[in-house]
This record gives structure tokens, C-alpha cells and sequence, in this order.
């Protein structure tokens, strides 16, 4: 990637830095405010708009490790959200741990879970691995309501109380979208970091080639292994902080229609780039909302179209917009910008 | 006694009519090397196209069926036409996005245009149940079980014995060999296409004969999954007996195994036996084993 032009490393330091100029500093700084005084700026509907893009991000982000970097095609996201959910849950209500001890834990839960697809991810490879990852969906859906009531309450769900440090509980709108924030920002760095170090390079290798990556000596087990770990591992956290978010878990609220969902957002972002993961959950987040909000009042207008019309226009924007972007941009929004991020700075050079 | 014959007996037709929306999606991926997602909606749109026609224009089932039939086939084509086309050769991954883009897209219009009531779908089918000794079955899964037998027969011979046929199976190993040899790609992928909107009707109107329905039954799409994944991709032949095993299997689940959970095993154990199949043979029971080269 091409950088302001005068902007040169000299140090490795310099080298390996993420925010390089002032002014990338000054827009970094302008960004994180913004997140952080949004409670003041525009209370009321926003910030529950902005903790629900918060925690579908962090199950997107793992799913743009799985699928977009290491070419794994998941399609039970929703279900290792659902596992990590699940034993936040069961922690919080029968045993009372805090959430710093339950959070981590859902998502290493759902990580083995998902980790075992990563075992079969070896031998089973293309359309059959994305077909099999639909097993995980029916598997955890059956799960949940069949075992034992005293664990997951079956059909009933769990009822969760507020996160509480200390006396402090997470119990408001605010309260919770600051908690979501402080761990998008964290997953958000990881997965920065991790796509930078050695192992994102061997994602990379294994879905460019994985008999090739293999020839070079990269373990090709252990990386399919551990891609779909860390992205299960990523589900399995925002499952629980939706667990606290909502304080109802409950197998109905992770559908395979939500992974598709999931895919969707990787798509239309960019394949393969964190950026891309942020900039489709936001954007497909945005609609659903604009959709709804203006979905009542074209029904106003054309009663005939039902109250249902809503959710059916969603579906074919969301579809439709796949279908374009594969055809006519299947690196996603992310390669466009990078094209106009490329172009204004060399400017006014044509090169 | 009789009940478990009649669970493993109703269990073999339910499997058989599985494997008639199973070979909707091998016929698409042994001549287009797509997988398509959009399967079960397709299933919906032809059974929302029987009832319109029937239920909302009054026609007679002689009339209605066949048209029903040859918009499902046009359906397919007009897929092929605006979507697949322009991604000939593209990666797997692009096709992956696209049918799933499609799924999601097509329930949109299903909702759009027909909206979530429940409708009763039109007998077409004579619904007098078929008694032989003490079991009793659904005629029209009966009707159902032996023309997936006989289309399963027709395609093999279309698939092993046709010009046409064979050429589709080419397009199938590799979009770019195919095409250098001069086959005709897009127009294999059409008839794919078409052939199995075809068959996608017909498993609506044999899975829904005389019974409620909403645009949920496009859920039959992923019931009918591990079907065609145990069997492997692209085995016609191999679709029938991968039915068989998963629908005997789902009689004997549903006899022994739904006490223990209090039901529900039927939604989830052909996937398990499709986990432990694909483990030990991760092209299915009779898929084509590649070999990949660098």
C-alpha cells in the first residue's frame, strides 16, 4: 500500500506502526471521541443501534478470519454465537461468575465447538466444508433443547442478570454499549494484529493454496485447526456479551438465517480485510435500520403492501446487493475505497 | 412390531422424496459446478406458482401443472441468464456468495409477492391413503417415491449417454477445459438450471399435495442436504440409495431414539450420519474423488 507521499520509515518501529501520520492521528482520535461521547451526542435510539453493530462486528470479525482469510466457508457463525451465549449463561445464572471470567469462557467454549469443523476441515474441503458447517446449526439447536433443564433450560432459555464489576452493574443502554465497545475495540485490535503476524500469513497460504501452502511447510491441519477456532472463539464472545446484552438466551435467537446474514456483510464489505468486516456490518446494519424506520411509513402510503413488507424488502435489498457485488465488485466496498484512498493521495499525480 | 415397519417403510418414501429435491442440486453441480443454496426457495416458488394458478386463477390441474412446470423451467433459465453467465470460470467462492445471495433475494420476492399466510396448496394428487396389509401410506409419497425412481433412471442415461449429457459433464470438471474444447458452458449451465427448476416443482407438489403451507417450507432445501451429501455430489444413481439410507435411518431414529429425547431427532440425525459419512469419505459415497494439483 502506497503511503503519503514524504512519509518514509526509518525505523522498524516506524515500520510496523498502524497509525503513521498526524493526520491519521487526528482522524483516529476524531473517531474514537465520537465512539465514546455517543451516549451524549445522540442518546436514546443510536446507542442500542450502536451496541447491537458492536457485537454482531466482533461475530463477523471472526468470521472474516475463518472464511475471508483463511478460505474456510462457515456457515454455523450463528451457532458457535449460540454456544458462547449458552455458557456465558449457564455460568452466570447457576454459578454466579463474573462476566470477566464468563465472557472469555463462552468463547473458548464455542471455539472448541467449532474447532472440532476445523478437524474435519482437513479432509472435507470446498462446497462439502461449507455444507457441513450447516450441521453445527441443527446439531446446537437440538443441543440446547434437549439437554438437561437444569443446564440450559431447554425451551424456556436462560435469564440472565446484569454484568456487575464490583457494585457497578451494566444495567442501562449506556452502561452495556460501553462494555460492548471496550471489547469491539479489543477484538477488533486482534484481529488486526493477528492477520499482521505470521499465523494471518499462513491463513492467507492456506486459502490461496492449501496443497501449495502445504508443500512449503506450513502446517496445513493446524491452520485450518486454528482458523476455525479463533473465528469460532470470536462468535462464541459475542454471543455472550448479546447474552448480557438482551439477559435472555434462548436457541430460537441464533438461526442459520442469521449466519447467511453474516456472510452477507463479508461480502459486501470486502473478503479477506478487517476493515472490510467493519465497514459490511456497518453499512448492512445501517440499512436494516433505515429499512425499518421507513419501512412503516411506506406502508402508510401503499396499505396494500402489508405489514410484512418490511422484513421482505431487507431480504431482497440484502440478496440483491450480494448478487451485485459478486458479479460486479467481488472484492466489496473495501477495494473501492482503497482505490479512492490511492488516487487522492498521490494527487494531483496521475501515478 | 408394525409400527416400526410402518416408521422404516414411511421413513424410505420420506427419504425418496429428499432425494428428488437432493438431484435438483446434483444436477445443477455434475453440469455447472454450482452448489446452490437457493434450492429450497426455488422449491417454494414452484409450489406458490401450482397454487396461484390453481387457487387464485381457477385453473384445472391438467392446465395449471404444466404451466406451473414450464415457468419453474424458465425460472431456471432466467437465473442462468442474468446471474450465472457473466460468473463462467470465476472461483468457488464466488458462486458460494452468489446462490447465497440468491436464497436471500428469492425469499424476499416469495414474501413480496405472496406474502406469510398459511395457503392449503391444492390436491393434486388423489389424497386417498395406500393401505398394503397393515401399513398405511400417503399416496401422494407413494406417486412421489416411484418418479424419483424413474427420473433418477432418466438422468443417469441423460448424464451417461446423451451428447448433451456428457458434454454438461465436461463443463462440470473445469468451466476453462470446457470451454477450450468448445463446448458451450452457458448453455449447460441452462439446461442444469432448467432441468432442475423442473424437478424442484415437483417435489413441491408432492411434498405439499392437499397440505397448509407458508414460505417455510423452503426448509425442505436443507432436510434434503445430507442427502445429496452422503451420497456425493455428483452421483444420480447414488442420490436414490443416499435417500434410502437417510430415510430408513430417520424411521429407525424416530422408533428408537425419540422416546429417550421426546422427539425432534428426525430434524437432526441424517446430519449426523452426514458428518461421520463425509469424515471417512469426504467426497460422500460415490462423489468423484479429484486429484488437486499445485
Amino acid at each position: 500500500m502506497t503511503l503519503p507521499g514524504g512519509v518514509h520509515a526509518e525505523t522498524y518501529a516506524q515500520d510496523r506502526a498502524l497509525i503513521r501520520t498526524p493526520w491519521q492521528w487526528l482522524w483516529f482520535a476524531a473517531f474514537v471521541a465520537v465512539l465514546l461521547l455517543l451516549p451524549f451526542l445522540r442518546p436514546g435510539g443510536a446507542v442500542g443501534i450502536a451496541t447491537v453493530i458492536g457485537i454482531t462486528l466482533i461475530a463477523v470479525l471472526g468470521l472474516q478470519l475463518t472464511s475471508g482469510c483463511a478460505g474456510q466457508i462457515n456457515m454455523g457463525q450463528s451457532a458457535f454465537m449460540g454456544v458462547g451465549a449458552y455458557a456465558a449463561g449457564a455460568l452466570a445464572v447457576h454459578l454466579h461468575w463474573s462476566f470477566l471470567m464468563t465472557i472469555p469462557i463462552g468463547g473458548i467454549s464455542a471455539a472448541v465447538f467449532g474447532a472440532v469443523f476445523g478437524l474435519a476441515a482437513l479432509r472435507i474441503k470446498g462446497f462439502y466444508l461449507a455444507l457441513t458447517t450447516i450441521a453445527a446449526q441443527y446439531i446446537f439447536t437440538f443441543a440446547m433443547l434437549k439437554l438437561p433443564k437444569e443446564w440450559f433450560g431447554q425451551s424456556e432459555g436462560l435469564r440472565m442478570d446484569p454484568a456487575v464489576l464490583g457494585s457497578f452493574a451494566f444495567d442501562t443502554d449506556n452502561r452495556i454499549y460501553y462494555l460492548v465497545l471496550a471489547f469491539a475495540a479489543l477484538m477488533t485490535y486482534g484481529a488486526w494484529g493477528l492477520m499482521r503476524s505470521r499465523t494471518g500469513r499462513a491463513f492467507i497460504a492456506v486459502r490461496d493454496n492449501d496443497n501449495a501452502a502445504e508443500v512449503i511447510g506450513i502446517n496445513v491441519f493446524y491452520y485450518k485447526t486454528l482458523a476455525f477456532f479463533i473465528g469460532a472463539f470470536y462468535a462464541g464472545v459475542a454471543g455472550a456479551l448479546w447474552a448480557y446484552y438482551v439477559r435472555y438466551v434462548q436457541a430460537d435467537q441464533f438461526t442459520l438465517w442469521l449466519s447467511v446474514w453474516y456472510v452477507g456483510m463479508l461480502i459486501v464489505g470486502g473478503m479477506g480485510s478487517i476493515l472490510g468486516a467493519i465497514v459490511g456490518t456497518v453499512v448492512i446494519r445501517l440499512l436494516q435500520e433505515l429499512i425499518t424506520v421507513v419501512g412503516p411509513q411506506i406502508t402508510d402510503l401503499l396499505p396494500t403492501l402489508g405489514g410484512q413488507f418490511v422484513f421482505a424488502a431487507m431480504n431482497m435489498l440484502l440478496g440483491g446487493l450480494i448478487i451485485v457485488f459478486v458479479i460486479f465488485e467481488p472484492r466489496g466496498l473495501v477495494h473501492r475505497w482503497n482505490i479512492v484512498k490511492e488516487s487522492y493521495r498521490i494527487w494531483p499525480f496521475p501515478h | 412390531m408394525t409400527s416400526l415397519l410402518s416408521q422404516v417403510a414411511n421413513g424410505a418414501l420420506t427419504g425418496l422424496l429428499y432425494a428428488l429435491v437432493a438431484m435438483s442440486f446434483v444436477i445443477i453441480y455434475r453440469s455447472a459446478r454450482v452448489f446452490n443454496f437457493a434450492q429450497g426457495e426455488i422449491v417454494v416458488v414452484g409450489a406458490f406458482l401450482v397454487w396461484t394458478l390453481m387457487s387464485a386463477f381457477d385453473l384445472p390441474v391438467w392446465a395449471a401443472v404444466p404451466l406451473a412446470l414450464l415457468a419453474s423451467v424458465l425460472l431456471g433459465v432466467l437465473i442462468e441468464r442474468v446471474i450465472l453467465r457473466s460468473l463462467v470460470g470465476e472461483e468457488l467462492f464466488a458462486f458460494v456468495m452468489v446462490t447465497i445471495g440468491l436464497l436471500i433475494f428469492i425469499r424476499g420476492v416469495v414474501l413480496v409477492a405472496w406474502g406469510p399466510e398459511v395457503r392449503f396448496f391444492p390436491a393434486v394428487l388423489p389424497m386417498a391413503a395406500v393401505k398394503v396389509g397393515a401399513l398405511v401410506f400417503d399416496r401422494a409419497m407413494v406417486i412421489g417415491g416411484a418418479l424419483t425412481l424413474v427420473v433418477a433412471a432418466a438422468m443417469s442415461w441423460f448424464f451417461n449417454r446423451t451428447q448433451l449429457g456428457l458434454e454438461m459433464t465436461a463443463v462440470a470438471e473445469d468451466h476453462q477445459t470446457a470451454l477450450s474444447l468448445g463446448i458451450p458452458v452457458t448453455r449447460s449451465i441452462a439446461v442444469a438450471w432448467g432441468i432442475s427448476g423442473l424437478l424442484s416443482t415437483v417435489a413441491a407438489i408432492i411434498f405439499l399435495n392437499g397440505k397448509g403451507m407458508t414460505f417455510l417450507a423452503s426448509d425442505i432445501g436443507f432436510a434434503a442436504l445430507p442427502v445429496a451429501l452422503l451420497a456425493g455430489l455428483e452421483s444420480i444413481g447414488g442420490v436414490v440409495l443416499g435417500g434410502l439410507i437417510v430415510g430408513i435411518a430417520l424411521g429407525l431414529a424416530s422408533y428408537f431414539l425419540d422416546p429417550i429425547f421426546n422427539g425432534g431427532v428426525a430434524a437432526v440425525f441424517p446430519f449426523v450420519i452426514m458428518v461421520i459419512v463425509l469424515l471417512i469419505r469426504p467426497t460422500g459415497l460415490f462423489g468423484w474423488k479429484t486429484i488437486e494439483r499445485i
